[in-house]
């Protein structure tokens, strides 16, 4: 075949089953792990230290508790599956590598044909350790780099058990259109929604030092990603009393980590802009306010059924005040992936969510959390989506 | 005139500037009051329609035309839509023109050819380009252009014929009938290009070119790839053909008419009474001269749209040259490119 790169594995590739969790993946992610932390100027790339955080044996060691816990029935991986990861993050797809090594599966990995140094960098590491040894791990492995190669996709997709696909609906549907096994089945990440809750009342007492973290964090669930993230915000819900004082805060304190963090570009300021005049041309929304070019914020008057539509990139913000969270029955729909929140007790969303049967929200979890991939995503939970159980009566 | 604390200019300048920037406020004013989708715009940006200074109005950014189509006269007086060519896989920009629009682009650029080129009668004319149907009301930047400088010339001769090659035996007779006499040469900078530096069929024709004044300018996105700088191309241009006389200009479909020519001496391009403009930085901060920018180009004749005051994707930078004569007739400016497209990360769509 031509125009693929094996950047891991060989061309031949025989799959290997091994118990999910498994000593040998176990040991093979944590050497990895190590290895990632002897990379050179790891601080350049705050990406692959989150992952190499995640790979540790303590973090491991959870995880298999965790599923032994929960599955009291006896499990084992599905066989092979086929990641096709994301073009523009350059690390998911070690991520999905992951979550199918844990659950016992063999994984052929397609990354983004963009050069991202990183991709580089992951690939290097694990060929590293797999020279160590792990020579079950090593027929677990595939990573390839192509790009219009559909012959490719096509075998990938006949052989595989399960098709992880993370999307863009359009490649969802794209990558549809190749076969799979019938008992074979795909596990689509589509195109999501994702919005913040804010308790002013909370901002009111914060620290200057709390307040510069918490734009820190918020800032690392946005603008890392360009805002474009399935789980970055686009809508912030300002809850309890309406608050212009502290907002402004919030959003003063967000621009100077911008500035200090953030490489912001012409094209972005004239992307941000255009996108304001779209807006402001239908007069359908409140008023708005921008921090320099960092952040644009557009206050919204009411919230319409199609709450997806409200999205911008580069940090564009809308926002909304609110007493209670009533209105979000009608306006969360099913697009809607990720609820990140500050200044609330778990059990608040725990009742709310009790009484409240929404169409959408997968996920609720602090601000600063909003990308951190885990083995539970969109819903699903991938211990149990990636293994298959044997019914002993 | 105190207003203006401005050492780098002459008086004469700045009462210019004085009297643009009343007529500028005049002219959002009017499109704020007679396009709904501006007026809402003009109340979004909290400005406040006091306030007189050119640094304060307000302005579109120039994308928003292949966004929205803006118009400031009944859907029904629009006599012509000026299309910009648009990148690939991006919208044209579109741009609606009513009769009195269309009249006073012809009469700014009237003007502002006439101040350069001084001369009273129609010169014979060479146009690199195809003969444009006359019946298409739907122009592009390239057409209008054509349109707008063949008015000075004398039975323009089309150089170009269907299959893309230069009619030879025309321009032989073209130039033996007028290689003695000033004649006028005009085309997109991308086809001067083509046609005189990469393709050899007018070189290898060995011709006498002393008397032809060469105008020519946009066709950026083409130059872009090419890298070939303007300083480059007229010195070759004059070297390979003897050209003395060559014109670069830069102007906005979305402001088509008050166009900037270059300084014959000092190589700056130069606003003029319709038009000016400002630099600003990625927070759209003022910035002065000799500082790199986004350009903001003002101008006094889109009245039927809104395109009056427009933030570009071109980046460039005022200069001041006290020296040149130049400098008493507007700001002068350079142009350095168009802003890089930066690559939206994030999990989309995977390639």
């Amino acid at each position: 075949m031509n125009n693929i790169n094996f950047l891991v594995g060989k061309k031949t590739f025989k799959k290997k089953l091994l118990k999910p969790y498994d000593k040998e993946i176990c040991s093979f992610l944590e050497t990895f792990s190590s290895e990632l932390n002897k990379v050179k100027n790891l601080n350049l790339y705050p990406d692959i230290k989150t992952l190499s955080f995640f790979c540790r044996a303590k973090n491991i060691e959870k995880f298999k508790k965790n599923f032994f816990k929960n599955n009291i029935d006896l499990r084992s991986g599905l066989g092979l599956v086929f990641h096709i990861t994301p073009s523009n993050v350059p690390i998911n797809f070690a991520y999905s590598l992951i979550f199918g090594l844990l659950t016992g599966n063999s994984n052929i990995i397609k990354v983004p044909s963009q050069n991202f140094v990183q991709i580089k960098i992951i690939c290097d590491a694990i060929n590293k350790v797999l020279k160590k040894g792990f020579n079950n791990i090593k027929k677990m492995i595939q990573i390839v780099r192509y790009q219009d190669n559909d012959e490719f996709t096509k075998i990938a997709s006949l052989n595989c058990d399960v098709r992880i696909i993370w999307g863009g609906d359009n490649t969802i549907k794209k990558i549809r259109s190749f076969e799979i096994n019938p008992r074979a089945f795909d596990l689509s990440f589509a195109d999501r929604y994702s919005l913040s809750i804010i308790n002013t009342q909370k901002l009111i007492s914060l620290k200057s030092f709390e307040a510069r973290r918490l734009a820190e964090k918020f800032y690392n669930d946005t603008y890392l990603v360009d805002q474009n993230a399935c789980s970055s915000p686009h809508l912030i819900i300002w809850f309890g009393e309406n608050n212009q004082i502290v907002k402004d805060k919030f959003w003063l304190n967000l621009s100077n980590v911008v500035d200090k963090k953030y490489d912001l570009t012409d094209d972005m300021s004239m992307d941000k802009y255009t996108k304001f005049c779209k807006e402001a041309f239908s007069n359908k929304l409140g008023s708005f306010k921008k921090y320099k070019n960092n952040v644009y914020t557009l206050n919204l008057r009411d919230i319409k059924k199609d709450i997806d539509l409200l999205r911008g990139n580069y940090g564009f913000f809308y926002q909304i005040n609110s007493k209670n969270l009533k209105f979000l029955n009608k306006v969360i729909n099913k697009k809607v992936q990720t609820l990140t929140y500050y200044g609330f007790q778990k059990k608040f969303f725990q009742k709310f969510f009790n009484n409240n049967l929404l169409e959408g929200i997968d996920r609720v979890v602090p601000i600063g959390q909003a990308l951190n991939l885990d083995l539970v995503w969109d819903g699903y939970d991938l211990n149990k989506t990636l293994t298959r159980i044997i019914d002993i009566r | 005139m105190s207003k203006f604390k401005n050492h780098n200019q002459s008086p004469d300048l700045l009462k210019k500037k004085y009297i643009f920037q009343n007529k500028m406020y005049s002219l959002i004013k009017y499109h704020s009051k007679n396009s709904i989708d501006y007026g809402n715009f003009i109340k979004k940006t909290n400005y406040d329609l006091k306030n007189k200074k050119l640094e304060l109005f307000p302005f579109l950014p120039v994308r928003i035309f292949k966004e929205k189509e803006l118009m400031s006269v009944d859907n029904n007086k629009i006599v012509r839509v000026l299309q910009s060519s648009g990148t690939t896989g991006s919208k044209p920009s579109k741009i609606f023109l009513d009769e009195e629009n269309s009249r006073n682009q012809i009469i700014a650029l009237n003007e502002i050819f006439k101040q350069i080129f001084k001369s009273k009668k129609r010169l014979p004319m060479l146009i690199f380009d195809k003969k444009p149907n006359r019946n298409d009301s739907n122009f592009n930047a390239r057409l209008a252009a054509i349109h707008g400088f063949s008015l000075f010339g004398k039975d323009p001769l089309f150089l170009i014929d269907e299959k893309n090659n230069i009619k030879v035996h025309e321009l032989d007779k073209f130039l033996l009938k007028n290689k003695s006499k000033d004649f006028l040469m005009f085309g997109f900078t991308s086809i001067v290009y083509e046609h005189l530096i990469q393709k050899e069929i007018i070189k290898n024709m060995n011709k006498e070119f002393s008397k032809g004044i060469l105008i020519h300018g946009g066709g950026w996105k083409k130059m872009e790839n090419l890298k070939i700088s303007n300083y480059k191309l007229k010195e070759t241009l004059k070297k390979n053909y003897g050209l003395k006389k060559i014109y670069n200009y830069y102007g906005l479909v979305e402001q088509t008419g008050s166009i900037f020519f270059e300084c014959e001496k000092c190589s700056n391009f130069v606003t003029t009474k319709y038009s000016e403009i400002l630099i600003r930085d990625r927070h759209f901060k003022i910035l002065g001269k000799n500082k790199k920018g986004f350009v903001q180009l003002l101008s006094l004749l889109p009245s039927s749209y809104p395109g009056h005051s427009i933030l570009t994707d071109d980046i460039g930078e005022i200069k001041i040259n006290k020296e040149c004569e130049c400098f008493f007739k507007g700001t002068q400016f350079i142009i350095h490119g168009r802003v890089l497209k930066s690559e939206l990360r994030g999990c989309s769509d995977t390639i």
